[in-house]
């Protein structure tokens, strides 16, 4: 353990935990997966930085959508971004999250990620390296430290801001409402 | 076997016309009437894998065209040695202003999926298909989105660019 840090783990145990303990939710959404599988296993090898895939949304923390999003995944997104327990930390991977990358014209894809749920950060590139994913973990943990990292934090409050644009996409959406109001604790 | 089985396709039915380009591969034009009858001989002479249904909308001579790609399993082909994979492909155009063809699933069942797909992209009805609902689309669209007088850049500008961004600052105080 870095000396530097004992007075942070004194000051706030809980912050530094969530820091160094990064579940990721395996969901593998367009071409970006690929790099996941390189940056979790011996080659790169994630656990380095504590990021560690698990199985269900239930136990992760940390949300990567590697890729280009479909109406389709949108759905899938949004459901297991509800699932997952708070703190929650969702990374936007390559640039068709971001703005559409090549899909700018698509029928059936999403352009701004950001307007259906809230993003922590993003990764630019089109395929980004692993290394970046490592180099975003870190920018999120700085993040974290200073309590930046509040995309749940945003949906909690603004969630029929967030409901109504997802709402405006497919109609009438097949689950009930997460929170009641807006900023329910 | 090409050769044998062109002349025997010619004698049997009318209003064909058949290439063969490559040694391995046989393009056959037909109408819209006769492609169960063409299909249904050649599974009867081993060309027993459908391999893809696909279409191509042709706008400007008010057509589209369908392509149905048939091989046969290399062990019931005694006289092809199994490096060699002989491809019929048959084409056929319908109408575009109502674009009607017969399903081929009572011959081959796996049309299903394809003809699914082709009915949700092009807007093709297939008769005697058992179920043509929605495959991948989660919207619907006045025009089916894979013809070509589908402007995709007015649908994103109508659509995805009207849905709000949320003001960040704004959001997190």
């Amino acid at each position: 353990m870095d000396r530097n840090q004992i007075s942070k783990w004194i000051k706030s145990p809980v912050k530094m935990g969530h820091k160094y303990s990064l579940h990721a939710v395996y969901f593998c959404t367009g071409c970006g997966i690929i790099e996941i599988p390189p940056s979790i296993t011996a080659r790169w090898d994630a656990e380095r930085f504590g990021v560690i895939p698990v199985a269900t949304s239930r136990q992760a923390n940390l949300f990567l959508i590697t890729g280009y999003v479909s109406l389709k995944t949108l759905k899938a997104i949004i459901r297991t971004y509800e699932q997952m327990a708070e703190p929650k930390f969702t990374v936007g991977f390559g640039s068709c999250p971001i703005n559409g990358g090549m899909y700018w014209d698509s029928y059936n894809t999403i352009k701004h990620l950001d307007k259906y749920i809230p993003v922590d950060g993003w990764i630019a590139g089109c395929m980004p390296r692993p290394e970046a994913i490592f180099v975003a973990v870190t920018h999120l943990w700085t993040l974290i430290d200073r309590e930046m990292a509040d995309g749940y934090k945003r949906y909690r409050k603004n969630y029929k801001f967030y409901r109504s644009n997802q709402e405006k996409l497919y109609g009438k959406l097949e689950w009930p409402p997460l929170f009641q109001k807006d900023g329910a604790k | 076997m090409n050769h044998s089985m062109k002349n025997q396709l010619l004698s049997l039915f009318t209003e064909i016309q058949i290439d063969i380009k490559k040694d391995n591969e046989m393009i056959i034009n037909a109408a819209k009437n006769a492609i169960i009858g063409i299909l249904s001989f050649c599974k009867s002479k081993g060309y027993e894998h459908l391999a893809l249904v696909s279409c191509v909308d042709w706008i400007e001579q008010k057509k589209f065209e369908l392509v149905y790609i048939l091989s046969p399993y290399p062990e019931q082909e005694p006289e092809f040695s199994k490096k060699e994979k002989t491809n019929i492909i048959l084409k056929t155009r319908i109408d575009r202003e109502q674009p009607e063809i017969v399903s081929v699933i009572n011959i081959f069942k796996n049309a299903e999926p394809y003809e699914r797909e082709i009915h949700e992209l092009f807007g093709i009805n297939f008769n005697g298909h058992p179920r043509l609902t929605p495959l991948f689309l989660e919207r619907t669209y006045k025009i089916p989105p894979f013809r070509k007088n589908f402007d995709t850049r007015e649908y994103v500008k109508k659509v995805f660019d009207e849905i709000p961004f949320i003001d960040k600052k704004e959001a997190s105080k």
